[in-house]
């Protein structure tokens, strides 16, 4: 049963229709918010939060076929809210994050461990990049969306969204390049 | 198609969001300028790391989740019902709603005074409020004790004035001693200040005469000498 169906469903009357869209949808939130701010605990919050709102807000939905986009909408905006009340703590620890690591030789490290430091690495300076180009590449990245669909859940033109990739990629790659991290370290055996 | 259209439509190609006939025309417009294909490749390369990024799965399931139907339809039912009539009698915001709250407060006072026998009653200055059966009048004192009574409290007063009368005597002739104590203070200081000025200026008049006499003196010396030299 499509998304649309369930929605229709749940206004129609039949709750336990709610419970399957929070199925269908609860990992895909989750990781959209643990990608955002890398903390297991801030995403579950942010998921729950997102379902609450969804489930109150539910009747305001004009299109019902648009329940995916709608729910992102609703985990960005409350991923705006968490960065503000908790902006200070937030960017003291990304802050905390801008510092380079310290590179280690191949020889000195097995190929398990750099595999693994290099995945926080990536984490790490996804989470240096500016607010909006952090959204627009995890939208984009990891959640499969097209630029249409990104530019309507961020009330944004398209093109808008285009050029924060496109920044935002190139950061990335500067950021990679200081920290040396490239496909070697990931295939290396 | 210009290097700066090429660079637009590079994140559309990237993520195959262009048409056929713009895959064709980026493409050719690529191998002409290996500085832009290079550009591609780097950026698709960033692509494909940020691939490795790992992620979590929700440790447990939400606490969320929708009530039962039945419960829920049940109360969605008395909602939307009490949400009819709310809207309809009840003011939403502002001067209605603050009025509706006073009207019904004075309401509930009525209603609350009717039930309990409520009286209101105002006398020299006096608020009272009373519920229920009046408290039975208090009977009065007899002639002899109010006399007494009165006689008493005359007394005390009495007794209190004079009290009073006594102690603001003694801190008068207290405080009087003092400024008497501190004028005299004063007053001597001031005599003794004035002789020594007085003795002063006589010293001073003094010194200045015995100068003049000496200056005479030492001028009419001069003008003998002059007069005996001519």
């Amino acid at each position: 049963m499509e998304d649309a169906q369930l929605v229709r469903d749940f206004l129609g009357g039949n709750h336990q229709a709610f419970n399957k869209l929070i199925d269908r949808w609860q990992d895909r939130i989750h990781h959209f918010a643990y990608r955002y701010f890398a903390s297991n605990d801030d995403a579950a919050e942010i998921t729950q939060k997102t379902f609450i709102k969804a489930y109150q807000k539910l009747d305001t939905l004009d299109d019902v076929q648009k329940f995916g986009s709608w729910l992102y909408r609703i985990a960005n905006n409350l991923c705006l809210d968490e960065l503000k009340r908790a902006g200070r703590r937030k960017s003291t620890s990304l802050e905390a994050l801008k510092t380079a690591p310290q590179s280690e030789t191949a020889s000195s490290a097995d190929s398990k461990l750099m595999r693994s430091e290099a995945m926080v690495l990536l984490h790490k300076a996804l989470l240096q990049l500016p607010n909006e180009q952090r959204m627009v590449v995890i939208m984009k990245e990891y959640e499969g969306l097209t630029f249409r669909e990104i530019a309507e859940i961020l009330d944004e033109s398209e093109n808008t969204i285009k050029s924060r990739m496109y920044y935002g990629l190139r950061a990335l790659k500067k950021t990679f390049d200081s920290w040396n991290i490239n496909k070697e370290v990931f295939n290396y055996e | 198609m210009n290097k700066q259209e090429a660079r637009n439509l590079l994140m559309d190609y990237m993520y195959g969001e262009l048409d056929p006939g713009q895959v064709r025309a980026l493409e050719e417009f690529m191998q002409n300028d290996p500085e832009l294909k290079e550009e591609f490749n780097e950026l698709n390369e960033t692509r494909s790391l940020l691939q490795h990024l790992p992620v979590q799965s929700p440790e447990e399931q939400l606490v969320m989740m929708a009530p039962e139907e039945n419960r829920s339809q049940t109360a969605s039912d008395a909602k939307s019902w009490w949400s009819i009539v709310s809207n309809a009698l009840f003011p939403k915001q502002g001067f209605g709603r603050f009025a509706f709250g006073v009207a019904t407060f004075a309401f509930l006072f009525i209603v609350t005074g009717a039930l309990t026998d409520m009286k209101v009653s105002v006398t020299d200055g006096a608020f009272s409020l009373t519920f229920g059966e009046q408290p039975a009048e208090q009977t009065g004192f007899t002639a002899e004790q109010v006399q007494l009574i009165v006689s008493q409290v005359q007394q005390e007063n009495a007794d209190m004035i004079n009290e009073y009368i006594e102690s603001a005597q003694a801190q008068q002739q207290l405080q009087f001693e003092q400024t008497l104590s501190t004028f005299a203070d004063y007053f001597n200081d001031q005599r003794a200040s004035d002789w020594e000025l007085f003795n002063y200026g006589l010293s001073s008049l003094e010194e200045t005469t015995y100068n003049r006499f000496e200056q005479t003196d030492q001028v009419l010396g001069e003008i003998i000498q002059t007069v005996s030299t001519n």
